[in-house]
């Protein structure tokens, strides 16, 4: 391991393997990337992967509409031979009150002002492109043609060699203990493996983000939470789109087999990575409520990660004006995945300070002190 | 074709039911596994692989390995070699990933699924020779037992062996497999162990330690004070070109196919593997009237013991030692296997191959134990080659790294039946006495236990298991 990097970023999940990239993509020669366990270990390696553009938030929209043109483009871009399995069936959103049908059609316009082509569609229209779903009690539909899914391991993997391949150092099974801050300046990274002097650190710990905050001395408002996910076994197509509702998201790999999650409000704060019983009871419960055909299909197994949540479910991407080095891509809510290639982008940018493509000015972690919060509606 | 008479096994049949495979009438015993009906009208191939396309069929023969999937009345990826056959049953041919779109849908209960949590002292998974064991002694400490087994009878791979045991007389010497199956059986105390056929555990939950349990297809619950794992083992494959094609089996799976299910596995058999189960199955095979044109093993020396080696050697079976399996030929199934020579340092001689027409390859070359549940449960696990693969960690009671899980049996490390049965034992009274439970024995009983062990561990050929459970303890 080295003892000194010019960036040091911590988290071998999608924002800290995209940000690294993109550090040396833009000629940053020494950058450093620790990971506690194995890369993509975290929330980037349990989640569902989904990808959509369908937000009701503009910055969020634009976040995402970006992070999908990389990834349609990915392969090339990373010079990465294998699959990563971008499926774009679609974004089928179920509405089952007039409120959210109000809101939602809300969100299309402001969708399509941004160049998303997401609509409103009647419930008829929606069994046109998902047969076996049940109506009862649902009202309308948004449908987003170019929202789906992508292999996260696939994706994640073509950054770590792409960033390898441009001289990042990646040391794995490396936890960061501590971080010494002099002056209100960044100087080492401590690690149990060793120190490396620094004065740019990078906090991409995912639902251990607040740790390494106060490793620094800063409190960051994330609260971790756990979220639970299942998966079948592989059958032949069936299920264009992910069908995502308050209820449940449920989507179809194109191996075969179905994914799907729940959010459960009553779900206490903490990183937690073990999984129950009722989820695995209430997610079958759920699923054949909106999917009756998947009451012949076996779950084959479930698992769990944390959701990091900020108190307005927008990102904190930024840096602290406080302490000088020590920049934030956290508390992603539940979307962090499919962001991920445009975080790398911005944070790169920022921290290399430059001037960033999308302005990342409104989700600094001031805007919770100024009171400016973001509130993104669309969230499941 | 099914076994109209065997020297041993008397074979209890249900009636003669109909069934279709693949729009064809045929004709199965109702209550046997598809798979078994299947075989005995000459059809092997059950499936197509996914990619390539290429047939497959069975493998393991007792639900452990996925390799049967077939569509069962437009339900697919169902593994007939555990699914039952019921009259008038549409059978399929499952091609590439299975197809749910004409399945119909199954009504939601109002419950949603939702039992209740069953209660229980202490659950034992699996009811082989540990497992029955474990309940057995548990219940002598006076704690009570749900016993669970994924298989619709109770006895583990006894049922399948014909064969007389060793050891001591607390063993059972002297006496065949299926029986002691059933003397053990006898002795669990009807009133204190609840058994549950049919009912296969898919999880323990580490946050409340509750065991799920899928059973004639509901998932239901169980939270037991203690859990005793005594799974066993799966059988392990072999690499080489075409090992998938039908005709290759698990020599467990030949077993089971022949003495449990009463069906004639093939004409020609070659046995790959020399140690005690390959020896055995060999010796059953010729039973059952089937010839067995060579054992094959590639170590230098015979790994098995040598009584079962001169029985089958007796009846003309030659067996190459320093042999593997080059690769098997077979348009739909096996029809062709061939043989070459290792020297010293293990590599294949060339010019020494020898072609082998048969059309059933048996592959005993060892079990590893079947731990998911431990994983799961976040046991410390070793790797040890000479106990079969990832093994527990424990100490002399059975006790695992996580307190109130205990381990018996193959999945504790792959041994045999008798020390199966004397660590079930052990495992059930050292649980039942964490509880409170004591008869009054439990000092004495738990030394005999542990005695007895010493015993059956004694021997030279236990010397590789003896120092891989060294480093379990
Ligand atoms: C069940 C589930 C489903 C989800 N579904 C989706 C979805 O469909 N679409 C979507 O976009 N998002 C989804 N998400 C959210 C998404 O997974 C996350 O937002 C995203 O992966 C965050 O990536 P990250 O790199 O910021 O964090 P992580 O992937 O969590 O990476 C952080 C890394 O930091 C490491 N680390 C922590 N502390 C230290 C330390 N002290 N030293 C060194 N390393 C450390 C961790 O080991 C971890 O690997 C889902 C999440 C879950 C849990
Ligand atoms: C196919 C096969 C054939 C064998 N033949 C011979 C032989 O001829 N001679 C010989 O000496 N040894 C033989 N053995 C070795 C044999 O494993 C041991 O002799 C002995 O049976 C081990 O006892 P056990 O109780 O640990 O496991 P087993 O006898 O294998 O019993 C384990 C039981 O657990 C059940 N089970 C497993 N997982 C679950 C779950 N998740 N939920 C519920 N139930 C579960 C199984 O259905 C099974 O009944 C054979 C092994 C196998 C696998
Ligand atoms: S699961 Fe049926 S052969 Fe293995």
């Amino acid at each position: 391991m080295k003892k000194s990097g010019e960036v040091v970023i911590i988290g071998g999940g999608i924002s800290g393997l995209s940000t690294a990239y993109n550090l040396a993509r833009l000629g940053c020669k020494d950058v450093v990337l620790l990971e506690k366990e194995s890369l993509y270990s975290g929330a980037t390696g349990r989640c569902g992967a989904g990808v959509r553009q369908q937000f009701g938030l503009e910055i969020n929209c634009r976040l995402a509409k970006g992070a999908c043109e990389i990834l349609e483009n990915l392969n090339e871009l990373l010079d990465y031979e294998r699959d990563i399995e971008l499926k774009q069936g679609g974004y089928l959103w179920l509405l089952t009150t007039d409120e959210e049908v109000k809101l939602y059609k809300k969100n299309v316009q402001l969708q399509n002002n941004l160049g998303i082509e997401s609509r409103l569609i009647t419930v008829e229209e929606a069994l046109e492109i998902v047969p076996y779903l049940n109506p009862e009690g649902i009202k309308a539909c948004t449908f987003h043609q170019k929202d789906g899914h992508v292999n996260p391991f696939q994706v994640s993997q073509a950054y770590a060699e792409a960033a390898k391949r441009l001289g990042v150092e990646i040391n794995t099974f490396t936890e960061v203990t501590d971080i010494k801050v002099k002056n209100n300046h960044i100087v080492e990274v401590i690690t149990d493996k060793g120190k490396i002097a620094t004065n740019k650190v990078l906090n991409a710990a995912g639902a251990f983000a607040k740790h390494i905050g106060e490793m620094a001395g800063v409190k960051l408002p994330l609260k971790p939470e756990r979220h639970q996910i299942l998966a079948t076994e592989p059958v032949e197509p069936l299920l264009g789109p992910m069908v995502i509702s308050t209820d449940l998201a449920c989507l179809q790999e194109p191996q075969g087999s179905f994914i799907m999650s729940y959010s459960d409000p009553d779900e206490p704060e903490g990183v937690n990575i073990s999984s129950s019983w009722r989820f695995m009871e209430e997610m079958a419960k759920r699923v054949c409520t909106v999917l009756p055909i998947l009451s012949n299909i076996k779950v084959v197994r479930q698992w769990a990660g944390n959701y990091t949540m900020t108190p307005d479910a927008a990102p904190i991407l930024g840096s602290l004006p406080g302490v000088e080095g020590f920049y934030f891509a956290a508390g992603f809510s539940g979307h962090g995945f499919m962001l991920g290639p445009m975080t790398g982008v911005l944070m790169a940018e920022h921290i290399l300070g430059k001037e960033t493509t999308i302005s990342i000015d409104k989700l600094d972690i001031g805007r919770f002190e100024r009171g400016e919060l973001m509130r993104e509606p669309a969230v499941s | 074709m099914h076994i109209k008479e065997h020297p041993i096994l008397a074979f209890k049949r249900g009636r003669r039911v109909e069934f279709f495979f693949d729009g064809k009438k045929m004709w199965g015993y109702e209550g046997e596994p598809i798979a078994a009906a299947l075989h005995a009208n000459g059809v092997r191939v059950l499936r197509r692989s996914i990619k390539l396309n290429r047939p497959r069929g069975f493998y393991c023969a007792i639900g452990n390995c996925s390799s049967c999937l077939m569509k069962v009345n437009g339900e697919p990826n169902v593994r007939v070699c555990v699914e039952r056959l019921e009259e008038g049953m549409v059978v399929g041919t499952q091609m590439a990933k299975g197809d749910l779109s004409r399945a119909k849908a199954n009504p939601i209960s109002s419950s949603g699924g939702g039992s209740g949590i069953r209660k229980t002292d202490i659950a034992v998974i699996g009811g082989g020779p540990a497992g029955l064991s474990a309940a057995i002694s548990a219940n002598q400490m006076g704690a009570k037992v749900t016993l669970l087994d994924r298989n619709s009878r109770i006895g583990g791979q006894l049922i399948k062996q014909t064969h007389m045991f060793f050891g001591s007389e607390k063993q059972y010497a002297f006496i065949r497999g299926i029986d002691i199956a059933d003397i053990l059986a006898d002795k669990l105390d009807k009133e204190m162990t609840d058994v549950m056929l049919n009912a296969t555990v898919l999880g323990y939950y580490r946050e409340d330690g509750v065991l799920g349990v899928e059973e004639n297809n509901r998932f239901t619950k169980i939270k037991p004070e203690r859990i005793i794992v005594a799974t066993g083992a799966s059988e392990k494959v072999l690499a080489f070109p075409n090992n998938d094609l039908p005709g290759i089996y698990g020599a467990g799976a030949a077993q089971t196919l022949m003495n449990e299910h009463g069906v004639v596995p093939g004409n020609n058999v070659l046995m790959v593997g020399a140690g005690n189960i390959g020896l055995i199955v060999s010796y059953q095979l010729m039973q059952a009237g089937i010839n067995v044109k060579a054992i094959i093993e590639a170590a230098s020396k015979i790994g098995g013991y040598w009584v079962h080696a001169s029985k089958v050697r007796r009846l003309g079976v030659p067996i190459y030692t320093s042999y593997t399996v080059k690769k098997a030929d077979g348009r739909e199934s096996l029809e062709r296997v061939t043989i070459w020579q290792l020297d010293k340092n293990w590599q294949p001689l060339k010019g020494t191959e020898i072609d082998l027409n048969v059309d059933v390859m048996c592959i005993a070359v060892g079990l590893s134990p079947l731990a998911e549940l431990l994983w799961q449960a976040g046991c410390q696990m070793k790797y040890i080659p000479e106990l079969g693969g990832h093994t527990p960690l424990r100490g002399e009671d059975m006790q695992t790294t996580v307190k109130g899980i205990y381990v018996a049996g193959d999945v504790a490390g792959v041994e045999e039946a008798s020390s199966a049965m004397v660590e079930g034992s052990l495992a059930g009274l050292c649980a039942a006495k964490s509880l409170g439970y004591d008869n009054g024995r439990f000092k004495e009983l738990r030394e005999e236990a542990i005695n007895e062990l010493m015993n059956l561990r004694s021997g030279p050929v236990s010397e590789g298991m003896r120092k891989g459970l060294e480093q379990l303890i």
